[in-house]
């Protein structure tokens, strides 16, 4: 899966309100053909990542079959290091938020299995990786042994525990309040206590809690107000205030207000508008502002936030997981 | 590869710290982390906002922390203080480079914290942001990080209730003349943050918690008269609008009563003023408009 961005440019047209999901799906698909292109390695450090990215916008295009399931397992299986965690590719060191990735890729695919056929030590090894980021004391968690903290881990972590159905080997209720005292008092979240609120650090405190069956704790009035106010006149969402648009808040944004029943809070057919005007309708892909280049992080969360806003023809997106909802629903009540 | 760096470091820090054992080589020490650090200093100037270079950073500063004498550490880490001031006047709301701030003070903190006469950073980093915000009024990072210090300064040199409120008197004031400018969404969010102060649910987090109910509401009111003061000449200023809903809401949860029939009317009206300049939150007033019928 390529990351290089490009070589189509976002421009679609105001006027035009039609989404090329099968441009993007071929997009998408020849991603992986990019292996000559020295962007292709240069952002190697990110490529698990980036299989999520495409595999879940293609189930949400309506094509869950898009990518070959048995080389995406077998790539993800060969991202797993000796301690039970991914790396970005093989050979990199393990890191949360590709284990994460790794995770949902592995759910998505319906192939959690494989991990106990042949990853190294199951599922439970998996859990035990991300058991061990988490500092008992604080509650947080680090990405990777080097220390980093960041809320976008706690939320990770949780993600991909409640996934494999292993949250109990963490401290639920410290990671909690851990993220309650990342609370601002705009209603926001900021990405460790102390820091300014970020739409993106607001998704990832928001599902946090979500997942551990808290969001009783957000104040959902003026939370819901911080993150109206992302939404600009053209329609597109920023993620701190005055701050330019980028079409993948339209996923942190959108998915926090739906997480906390205020998705009606902005105005649904101009941000769809703005979304589809960061598109290229000739060569697929979205950019996350108009006339720029394309690439896959951003198409991914531009189709989900079209997802969240009930685009015709495009599949339910689940706004805590960022994962196809028929999916998560299965996995989460099984 | 930033994990290689790390290790072919950590390396050549125990050979530094093994060859002689009796004395560990500082100076060759320095030289390795002074040297990665000017390195990094052109990267994070084209990549500004890459995670993985900040990290790193971060990384090797933590070792000059664990490794070298405190006075050769709190140099390095001043160095860094100095630099991330001028990575924040290229770019002044790079949240990497607030974060980066803030644990760079705590560092610095904790590094001069058996030194009798170094005291904490609080007060220079409050006039730091005071310049910031000075720059640019629209800086909410600025504003924010002023939240977070005034917080500090307070419960730093345990001032006394009156002190508190003098401080709040004082933000109150700025604000108010910040304000001419009623556009600016980020004055507004600062307006909100004072307003916790008189919010029974909030105050707690605030920079005065101990008002009395009626000094609340005596607050409360003379920000509806002033706001509405504002409002000549800035009609179409949604904030505006906003702001007296707030206060008007506010002050009827301190009193734990219901809006009365002149309230309402009144706040139906700001609510249609609302509905007509801000039609993208039109779901929002909605809502809001709901919730006072019932």
């Amino acid at each position: 899966m390529s990351l290089a961005s490009g070589p189509g440019r976002a421009a679609g047209t105001l006027a035009d309100q039609k989404l090329y999901a099968e441009k993007h799906i071929d997009y998408i698909k020849k991603l992986d053909s990019r292996k000559d292109e020295l962007e292709y390695w240069l952002t190697e450090h990110l490529r698990l990542n980036g299989v999520y990215w495409g595999l879940t916008a293609l189930h949400l295009l309506g094509c869950p079959d898009g990518l070959p399931r048995d080389n995406a397992v077998d790539f993800v299986l060969s991202c797993q290091q000796e301690n039970g965690g991914f790396g970005a590719a093989p050979g990199h060191d393990a890191h949360l938020l590709y284990t994460v990735s790794a995770v949902q890729i592995l759910v998505t695919l319906d192939a959690v299995d494989e991990l106990e056929k042949r990853g190294l030590g199951g599922k439970q090894k998996v859990g035990s990786f991300i058991a061990g980021l988490q500092d008992r004391e604080s509650g947080s968690f680090m990405g990777d042994e080097w220390g980093e903290l960041d809320t976008r881990f706690l939320y990770g972590a949780l993600n991909a525990l409640s996934l494999l159905g292993l949250l109990h080997l963490v401290d639920v209720t410290k990671a909690v309040s851990y993220v309650q005292k990342c609370e601002n008092l705009d209603g926001g979240y900021g990405v460790t206590p102390g820091a300014e609120s970020h739409a993106g650090q607001v998704f990832t405190c928001v599902g946090a809690l979500a997942i551990a069956g808290r969001l009783d704790l957000v104040d959902k009035d003026r939370l819901g107000g911080w993150l109206s106010e992302r939404q600009l006149e053209h329609g597109g969402l920023n993620g701190r205030p005055e701050k330019l648009a980028d079409a993948c808040y339209s996923w942190w944004v959108g998915a926090s207000l739906a997480m906390i029943d205020k998705l009606d809070w902005i105005d649904g057919p101009k941000l769809v508008a703005y979304i589809l005007h960061c598109q290229d309708p000739e060569a697929g892909g979205f950019a996350d502002r108009p006339d720029n280049a394309v690439d896959v992080f951003h198409t991914h969360f531009a189709v989900a936030g079209l997802s969240l806003l009930g685009f015709e023809g495009v599949e339910e997106v689940d706004p805590v997981y960022c994962m196809p909802k028929a999916i998560t629903s299965k996995v989460l009540s099984a | 590869m930033w994990n290689y760096r790390r290790r072919v470091l950590q390396h050549e820090f125990s050979q530094a710290v093994s060859e002689d054992s009796s004395e560990p080589d500082m100076g060759r020490i320095t030289t390795l982390i002074q040297t990665d650090l000017q390195f990094l200093i052109p990267l994070l100037r084209s990549f500004p906002k890459c995670y993985w270079i900040w990290n790193y950073r971060l990384w090797l500063l933590e070792e000059a922390k664990r490794l070298l004498p405190r006075t050769v550490a709190r140099k390095v880490w001043q160095q860094e203080l100095a630099l991330v001031g001028k990575m924040l006047s290229l770019d002044s709301r790079n949240f990497h480079g607030w974060g980066y701030r803030r644990f760079v003070v705590e560092t610095l903190e904790s590094l001069s914290a058996d030194e009798e006469n170094e005291r904490s950073l609080a007060e220079t980093e409050f006039d730091y942001a005071k310049k910031m915000i000075g720059t640019n009024l629209s800086n909410f990072s600025a504003w924010h990080y002023r939240t977070k210090l005034i917080q500090r300064l307070l419960s730093e040199k345990s001032a006394s209730d009156e002190e508190r409120k003098q401080m709040l008197d004082n933000e109150l004031e700025l604000i108010h003349r910040a304000l001419c400018d009623p556009y600016d969404q980020s004055l507004w969010f600062y307006h909100q943050n004072l307003m916790c102060t008189f919010d029974p649910s909030k105050s707690g987090q605030t920079m005065a918690p101990n008002l009395t109910r009626t000094e609340r509401l005596g607050y409360i009111h003379r920000e509806i008269e002033e706001i509405q003061e504002m409002l000549d000449g800035a009609e179409d200023c949604k904030y505006l609008y906003q702001a007296l809903i707030d206060c008007t809401l506010l002050a009827a949860r301190v009193e734990q009563r219901t809006l009365d029939g002149e309230q309402k009317t009144q706040v139906s009206a700001w609510l249609s003023e609302l509905k007509k300049l801000d039609p993208l939150r039109a779901g929002r007033w909605l809502e809001l408009e709901q919730s006072l019928c019932s």
